[in-house]
C-alpha cells in the first residue's frame, strides 16, 4: 500500500509516494492556483505514470494521503476570505482594528492604514459582561442581540465570527449567541472565541476568531472539492491536513480550526526535518528551507520542532500554537541592486517566478542571487531541473556586470559579492530566529533544504560559527516527504490563572483530566489507534509578560508537592532560556495545555544508498572562489555510503545543487545524504 | 586605513544593525517592569569610541538622538581611565541623560587593548525615586524633587560590580526588585553586544571594521543629502504651543527657525520660549533626540540612523530656554513634551519645503496614574494608563492610524490587554472603542482617538495623579488641514459632580467607584478638507468614524 504526501507550494504541487518497503516516487507538476485540487490530481496521475499504473489502480492501492495546503493562507494574504461580521461585548467592537495601539515600521510615518478583516460597520457590540471573576455583570441581552443579528443578516455575512470579553471563563454566552445566529442565518458559518482559543488576552483571541472564520468557508470548500475530485478517481482513504503546529488532522478538524492551517505549507518542511533528525541522528538542527523568493528558518531542539504560540500573517495576529517559523524575504530571485548610500542591498524586491531571474530568459533583466550563482559557475546552464530547463548565461552575466558597473567592479566581483551579503543576511536572520528563542546557535547542525540552500549552506555556517551542514538527498521535496512522518494531534488550551505556590492542587488535577478526556474524545471520534497526551502549562514570573511553554509531562501530577514540582520544571526552562532563575518568586501559570497526539505507523525505513568504492566524478566546472579554479562535479545520486568529497566540488542532482567550499568535507549518510563538516 | 570594499562594508553594516538589534530582543524577554517588556520604553545602540552613532535598533524612537550625548559624558569625565569589563551608568540629565527615569549602561568595547565602540543600553525605569511613586513629579520645581540623579559612574570595574554603589541606587527607588530586575536586563544587553562586537572584530580586524564604519556614516550621510536636496531653499519658521507649564502659564511657544540650503539645514530653536519652573522643560539630549527624530521623521524610513544621516544638520539652540534648561531645572516630563513639540514645530516649518513628505500632527500624551489598595488581596498598586491611545496624524500616505499613539513612540506602545488588566488590578473598562469625530478634517483625516469609560473597584479611595498635554491644543494639522480634536478627560467620583481633569496634577483622590471618562486626543488632518475625496467621507461615515455632519467637504 502506498502512502502518499502532497505539497502544494506557490509553483510546484509536489508529491512523494511510498510503498510499504520505503520505495519513494516523487512527482512534480505546476501548481493552479485557482483550484489547488486540479493541481493535485494532475501530480497523482503523474506518480500513477511514473509507477505505471493508472490513476484509480494507484489510489485504490493508497491507504493514506496527507495534504498541505495554501489555500487559507492565500485567502488570507490576498485578502479573498469570507465576509465576515464580528460579535462582541458592547463598548468593545474595536479590539480587532486597535492592534493593542501598535503600528508596524517605526520610521514609516507614511505607511498607509491597513484595513482590517472586518469593517468596522461590520463590528457589532452586543449588551453582556462577564467579569475577570467570572461574575456575570449583564446577561446577554437578547434584543440586542437580535439587532445584531438583523444587521449581520442585512449586510449577507457569509461568516460570523464571536468573541465576548472574558469568555475562556464562561462560554455561556457565545453559545447562546451560536444558537441564536444558527436560527436566524442557518447558511452562515460561525465561530466562537471560546472554541478557537479559550485563552485570556482579548486581542490575540478575537483576531484568531475571525481569521478563523475569514478562511473556514474558502477552506472548506477546496477540500470538499478535493475530497469529491478524488472519491469520483476511486479514492476511498483518510485525507489528513497538516497543521500549522505540525500535526495532523482530519478534513472536518481542519476546517473547524482552520486558522491553525495558515502554516501548512512550512509545517510539512519542519516535520521532515524532525524526521530527518532521528535518521541522521542529530537532535539539533536549524533547517533552513530557502526558496525563490523567501526563506523558511526554524529549530529542531532535542529532536522536537520548538512552537511559538502566536503568529503575525500578513498583518494578522493568530494565537494558535504553531511551528516557530521565521520567514526571511531572501531567495533565489531576490534582486541585488545598488541603494541611496551607495552600498550593495539584495531583496527584499524578488523577480518572482515572472519574470524571474534574468537568467531564465522571461524577460526578467534584473540580476538576482540565481543570476550571480549563474554567473560565479555553480549552476549548470545546461542543465537545470534535470535538463527540462535551459538557463541564459549571458543574460545573468549582463545582469550582473550592469551591477559592478554602478559599484565600480567587475560583473564577477559583483555577482561573489551578492552571495557575500545574502549568505550575511540569511546568517543574520538564523542568528535573531535562535537568539530569540535563547538558544545559541553554534551548537546546532544547519539542515539544508528546497531549491537555493545548498549553494549557500557551508558559507552561512561559516559565519555563524557551526560546523556541520547536512543536505537531504531528496532536498527540493522534504516538505512532502516530511508530511508523511508526522502524527495526528490536537491541541486543547485553558486559561487557570494563579501564583503557583496559590495553586489547588486537586482542580489542577481535575483540570487536565478534562482537558485530556475532552481531547481524547473528541482525537477517538477520528482514529482508533494507540493515544497518548502531553501536558504542558504557559508561565512566566508575576511582572513579566512573556509566558514560556513548561514542558509537564515528566511530573507526577499526584505527588503531594506538586506544585513545587511545576514551580522547578518552570525555573528549569527560564534558566535554559534566559540564563538565570529566581528562587524567591513564584511563578504564574496563565495557560494550562493538553495535547493529545495519535501515533501513525512508522514510515518504512529509506532505502539505503549504494555501498562500495567511491564514485568518481562526473565532470568538472570552472566556479569562481575568490579566484577561478575547475572543481569536480559529483551526481549526489549515485554517491557511496561512506564516500568523502572535499571542497571545492559541487555535488548535483536534478534538483538540489550544493556548492563545497575550501575546506569543507562532504560524507556521504547511509541513506545517501551529505553530511558536510565546515572548518570553524 | 585600509581600503575597504563597499560589499565588506555592506556585510559589517548588517552585522552591526543585528548586534544592536539582538540587544534590544535579550532586553525585551528579560525585563520585568511592563514599560519595557510591553510598552518598549528603550533603545539600544552601538557607538563609536568618540560617541558617534554608529547603529541603533528600531524599538521607541524617543532616544534616536540622544545616545552619543551619554557616551560623551562619559568619556568626559572618566576620560582615558576606561578598562575591559567596566560598565557605566548615568541617567542625569545635566550629565548626558534625557530624563531621571531613564538609566543608561555603556560597556567599552576593546581590540588589542585600544578602545573602538561602546555598546549603550538606555532604558526607563518604573521609578527613580523622588517625592512621587513613578517619576512624574508635576508639583516639582527643581530636579532634586523628581528622584535620584545618577551622573557618571563606574558599575562594574573591571568586571566586579561594585556592591556599595548598587545598593546606594536600590535604597533610593520604590520598587528595588524591579528596579534590579531592569538594570540586570540592561547590562546583559550591553555585554551581549560587547561579545558579538568582539566575534566582528576578530573576524575582519579592527582596521577593517574601523575603515568600514566610516563608509557606513559616509553612506548614510549621501542618503540623508540626497533627500535633503530634493527639497525646496529657503528659510521656514514653525511654531508648536504647549497648553501651559502647570503653574498657571499657558501657551509655552516652542519655535523653529529651519534653513534649508542645497544639501544642508540648519535647525534653529533658540527663539524657544524661556525655560519654565515645571517638568516641561527639556534637556539638552533630549532636545537633540527630539531635531534628530524630526528629520527620520522626513527622511526616508530606510535611511539608517547613525551619526551620518544627522550630519547635514546643524542645531542651534540657547541655555536657559525651554528646549535646553539650566541645570538644576526639572525635565521629567520632557521626552514627551515638550519633545513632541519641538518635533511638530520642525515638521510645521518644513511642511512646505517637503510636502511631499510632511505629516500631520500625532497626539499628545495624557497619561493618568492611580494608586490604591486591592480588596480582593489588600495590596497595594500603581497602575498607569497606556489605554485609550490618540490618534496618529495624517500623511501623504493617507489618513492617520486610529488610536497608535504620539510622536514619541509612533505606534510602538502597546497598551496590552483588558482582561489582563481587569485581572491583575480592581478596574472596570465599560468601553473602549473609537472616538468619533475627532481626527482633524482634510484631504486625508487624522486618526481617530479612543473613547475609555473605566470604573475603579476599590473600596477605599485611590491616589491619582496626571502628567502630558494636549487638553486645549490638538495635534496640528498641516498644508490646510485642520488640527485633531483635543483630549478631554473627567473624573465622576459617585455623588459628586464630574471633574475635568487637568494635565498636570499631582495628588488627586479619587473615590471609590470613580468612573474616569478619557476621551483621547485624535491625530491631525493632512491637506485642504475641499479636496477629500467623497468615497473616503462616505467610507468613515458608513463606519462610524465620523457620525455629525462634515464642516466642510466635496
Amino acid at each position: 500500500m502506498y502512502r502518499i504526501g502532497i505539497d502544494v507550494g506557490g509553483t510546484f504541487t509536489d508529491l512523494v509516494a511510498i510503498d510499504g518497503e520505503g520505495q519513494v516516487t516523487l512527482g512534480k507538476t505546476p501548481s493552479t492556483p485557482a483550484d489547488q485540487s486540479i493541481g493535485v490530481m494532475n501530480g497523482l496521475t503523474q506518480v500513477a505514470e511514473s509507477l505505471g499504473l493508472q490513476l484509480a489502480e494507484l489510489l485504490a492501492r493508497t491507504e493514506r494521503i496527507v495534504h498541505g495546503t495554501t489555500v487559507a493562507t492565500n485567502a488570507l494574504l490576498e485578502r479573498k476570505g469570507a465576509k465576515v461580521g464580528l460579535l462582541t461585548t458592547a463598548g468593545h467592537r474595536d479590539v480587532l482594528e486597535m492592534r493593542e495601539g501598535l503600528k508596524p515600521e517605526r520610521y514609516n510615518l507614511r505607511l498607509p492604514r491597513p484595513e482590517a478583516l472586518v469593517p468596522r460597520h461590520l463590528c457589532l457590540g452586543v449588551e453582556e459582561r462577564i467579569k475577570a471573576d467570572g461574575d456575570i455583570a449583564m446577561p446577554l441581552d437578547e434584543a440586542s442581540l437580535a439587532k445584531a443579528i438583523g444587521r449581520l443578516k442585512r449586510e449577507k455575512v457569509t461568516s460570523v465570527a464571536v468573541c465576548y470579553l472574558h469568555a475562556y471563563r464562561d462560554d455561556r454566552h457565545e453559545k447562546m449567541t451560536r444558537a441564536a445566529l444558527a436560527a436566524a442565518l442557518p447558511d452562515v458559518h460561525v465561530c466562537l472565541s471560546s472554541e478557537v482559543l479559550p485563552q485570556i488576552k482579548e486581542y490575540e483571541r478575537v483576531s484568531t476568531t475571525v481569521v478563523n472564520a475569514y478562511v473556514a468557508p474558502i477552506l472548506a470548500g477546496y477540500l470538499s472539492r478535493l475530497e469529491q475530485a478524488l472519491k469520483t478517481a476511486g479514492y476511498d482513504g483518510p485525507v489528513l491536513i497538516i497543521l500549522s503546529h505540525g500535526g495532523i488532522a482530519p478534513i472536518a478538524e481542519a476546517i473547524r480550526m482552520a486558522a491553525g492551517t495558515v502554516l501548512s505549507g512550512p509545517a510539512g518542511g519542519v516535520s521532515g526535518a524532525r524526521h530527518a533528525a532521528g535518521l541522521v541522528g542529530i537532535d539539533d538542527l536549524i533547517p533552513f528551507d530557502m526558496g525563490g523568493t523567501s526563506s523558511d528558518i526554524s529549530l529542531i531542539v532535542d529532536g522536537q520542532a520548538t512552537l511559538a504560540s502566536d503568529r503575525q500573517i500578513a498583518n494578522s495576529r493568530i494565537a494558535l500554537p504553531s511551528l516557530d517559523i521565521v520567514t526571511l524575504g531572501a531567495g533565489g530571485g531576490s534582486i541585488a541592486r545598488v541603494g541611496a548610500g551607495g552600498l550593495l542591498e539584495v531583496g527584499p524586491q524578488s523577480a518572482g517566478a515572472i519574470p524571474g531571474p534574468a537568467c531564465y530568459g522571461n524577460g526578467g533583466t534584473e540580476p538576482t542571487v540565481t543570476d550571480a550563482s549563474m554567473v560565479l559557475g555553480y549552476l549548470d546552464p545546461e542543465n537545470f531541473l534535470g535538463g527540462r530547463a535551459r538557463l541564459d548565461l549571458g543574460a545573468a552575466e549582463a545582469a550582473l556586470e550592469r551591477l559592478g558597473t554602478s559599484l565600480g567592479i567587475t560583473g564577477v566581483r559583483a555577482a561573489e559579492g551578492v552571495h557575500r551579503v545574502v549568505n550575511t543576511q540569511m546568517a543574520e536572520g538564523v542568528r535573531l530566529a535562535t537568539v530569540r528563542r535563547g538558544v545559541d546557535p553554534r551548537r546546532f547542525a544547519l539542515l539544508a533544504f528546497g531549491g537555493a540552500a545548498g549553494l549557500h549552506g557551508t558559507e552561512m555556517a561559516r559565519q555563524l560559527n557551526l560546523g556541520r551542514v547536512v543536505v537531504p538527498r531528496i532536498a527540493s521535496v522534504l516538505s512532502a516527504w516530511g508530511m508523511l512522518a508526522t502524527e495526528l494531534r490536537l491541541e486543547v488550551t485553558r486559561t487557570h490563572i494563579g501564583d503557583t505556590s496559590a495553586l489547588d492542587i486537586a482542580a489542577i488535577n481535575k483540570l487536565y483530566e478534562e482537558m485530556e478526556a475532552e481531547g481524547q474524545q473528541r482525537l477517538r471520534s477520528w482514529f482508533d489507534g494507540a493515544i497518548h497526551a502531553v501536558r504542558s502549562a504557559d508561565m512566566r514570573y508575576g511582572e513579566q509578560i512573556f509566558e514560556i511553554d513548561v514542558p509537564l509531562d515528566q511530573i507526577d501530577f499526584a505527588a503531594p508537592d506538586l506544585l513545587a514540582r511545576i514551580k522547578a520544571a518552570f525555573e528549569h526552562r527560564h534558566e535554559a532560556l534566559y540564563t538565570y532563575s529566581l528562587a524567591d518568586q513564584d511563578p504564574v501559570l496563565v495557560n494550562a495545555r493538553v495535547a493529545t497526539v495519535g501515533a501513525l505507523p512508522a514510515l518504512p525505513e529509506e532505502p539505503l544508498a549504494a555501498t562500495g568504492a567511491p564514485t568518481p566524478a562526473i565532470g568538472q566546472r570552472r566556479i569562481y572562489l575568490g579566484e577561478w579554479l575547475d572543481a569536480p562535479v559529483y551526481d549526489f545520486d549515485t554517491l557511496t555510503v561512506g564516500q568523502t568529497v572535499p571542497g571545492p566540488a559541487l555535488v548535483v542532482s536534478e534538483t538540489t545543487n550544493v556548492l563545497l567550499r575550501n575546506g569543507d568535507l562532504a560524507t556521504t549518510t547511509p541513506h545517501g545524504w551529505l553530511d558536510i563538516t565546515v572548518p570553524i | 586605513m585600509p581600503d575597504v570594499d563597499p560589499i565588506t562594508a555592506s556585510v559589517i553594516q548588517h552585522r552591526l544593525v543585528a548586534i544592536a538589534e539582538e540587544m534590544g530582543e535579550a532586553m525585551l524577554r528579560t525585563s520585568y517592569s511592563q514599560i519595557l517588556n510591553s510598552s518598549r520604553d528603550f533603545s539600544t545602540a552601538i557607538c563609536g569610541h568618540d560617541s558617534r552613532l554608529v547603529a541603533q535598533a528600531e524599538h521607541i524612537p524617543v532616544h534616536v538622538g540622544a545616545l552619543p550625548w551619554g557616551v560623551k559624558a562619559v568619556i568626559d569625565f572618566f576620560g582615558d581611565d576606561v578598562h575591559p569589563g567596566d560598565v557605566f551608568l548615568l541617567n542625569d540629565p545635566y550629565h548626558g541623560g534625557s530624563h531621571l527615569p531613564d538609566l543608561t549602561a555603556f560597556v567599552p568595547v576593546f581590540a588589542n587593548g585600544k578602545l573602538l565602540f561602546w555598546t549603550v543600553n538606555r532604558a526607563h525605569h518604573s521609578d527613580i525615586g523622588g517625592a512621587t511613586p513613578g517619576a512624574y513629579n508635576a508639583s516639582a520645581k527643581e530636579i532634586w524633587q523628581e528622584g535620584l540623579r545618577v551622573p557618571p559612574i563606574r558599575l562594574y570595574a573591571g568586571g566586579e560590580l561594585r556592591q556599595d554603589l548598587m545598593q546606594m541606587l536600590t535604597v533610593n527607588v520604590r520598587h528595588p526588585r524591579d528596579f534590579q530586575g531592569d538594570l540586570a536586563a540592561q547590562i546583559g544587553s550591553v555585554r551581549l553586544g560587547e561579545r558579538r562586537l568582539e566575534t566582528l572584530l576578530e573576524e575582519f580586524s579592527a582596521d577593517v571594521v574601523a575603515a568600514a564604519v566610516e563608509i557606513i556614516l559616509d553612506a548614510a550621510e549621501k542618503q540623508a543629502r540626497q533627500v535633503i536636496a530634493t527639497w525646496k531653499d529657503g528659510i521656514y519658521q514653525g511654531v508648536a504651543l504647549l497648553d501651559d507649564d502647570g503653574r498657571g502659564n499657558q501657551d509655552i511657544a516652542i519655535r523653529a527657525k529651519v534653513s534649508k540650503q542645497g544639501d544642508g539645514l540648519e535647525v534653529d530653536l533658540s527663539a524657544s520660549d524661556d525655560e519654565v519652573t515645571s517638568f516641561v522643560n527639556s534637556s539638552h539630549a533630549n532636545m537633540q533626540s527630539a531635531v534628530a527624530m524630526a528629520l527620520a521623521f522626513l527622511f526616508d524610513p530606510e535611511t539608517p540612523k547613525n551619526d551620518g544621516s544627522l550630519r547635514p544638520v546643524k542645531v542651534v539652540a540657547r541655555e536657559g530656554s525651554v528646549v535646553w534648561a539650566k541645570p538644576g531645572a526639572p525635565v521629567t516630563l520632557s521626552t514627551s513634551h515638550c519633545a513632541q513639540e519641538i518635533i511638530e514645530a520642525i515638521i510645521r516649518a518644513l511642511a512646505p519645503a517637503c510636502p511631499d513628505r510632511a505629516m500631520a500632527g500625532w497626539g499628545r500624551r495624557f497619561r493618568i496614574a492611580i494608586k490604591g489598595e486591592d480588596p480582593r488581596n489588600g495590596k497595594q498598586f500603581i497602575w498607569h494608563m497606556f489605554h485609550a491611545r490618540p490618534g496618529a496624524g495624517a500623511s501623504p500616505g493617507g489618513d492617520g492610524w486610529h488610536g497608535s499613539g504620539e510622536w514619541h513612540s509612533t505606534g510602538g506602545l502597546k497598551f496590552g490587554s483588558i482582561e489582563v488588566a481587569e485581572s491583575r488590578f480592581p478596574l472596570y473598562f465599560r468601553r473602549h472603542e473609537y472616538r468619533p469625530n475627532s481626527g482633524g478634517d482634510g484631504k486625508y483625516v487624522g486618526g481617530a482617538g479612543v473613547d475609555l469609560e473605566l470604573q475603579v473597584e476599590t473600596e477605599t479611595a485611590c491616589h491619582g495623579n496626571t502628567a502630558g498635554d494636549g487638553a486645549r491644543h490638538g495635534s496640528a494639522g498641516i498644508l490646510g488641514g485642520q488640527d485633531g480634536a483635543p483630549h478631554r478627560y473627567l473624573m465622576r467620583a459617585p455623588g459628586r459632580r464630574p471633574k475635568v481633569l487637568s494635565t498636570k496634577e499631582e495628588g488627586i483622590t479619587v473615590p471609590a467607584g470613580t468612573i474616569f471618562e478619557v476621551h483621547s486626543a485624535g491625530g491631525g488632518g493632512w491637506g485642504p478638507p475641499q479636496e477629500r475625496e467623497q468615497a473616503a467621507r462616505d467610507y468613515d461615515r458608513k463606519n462610524g468614524y465620523v457620525t455629525k455632519r462634515a464642516k466642510t467637504g466635496g
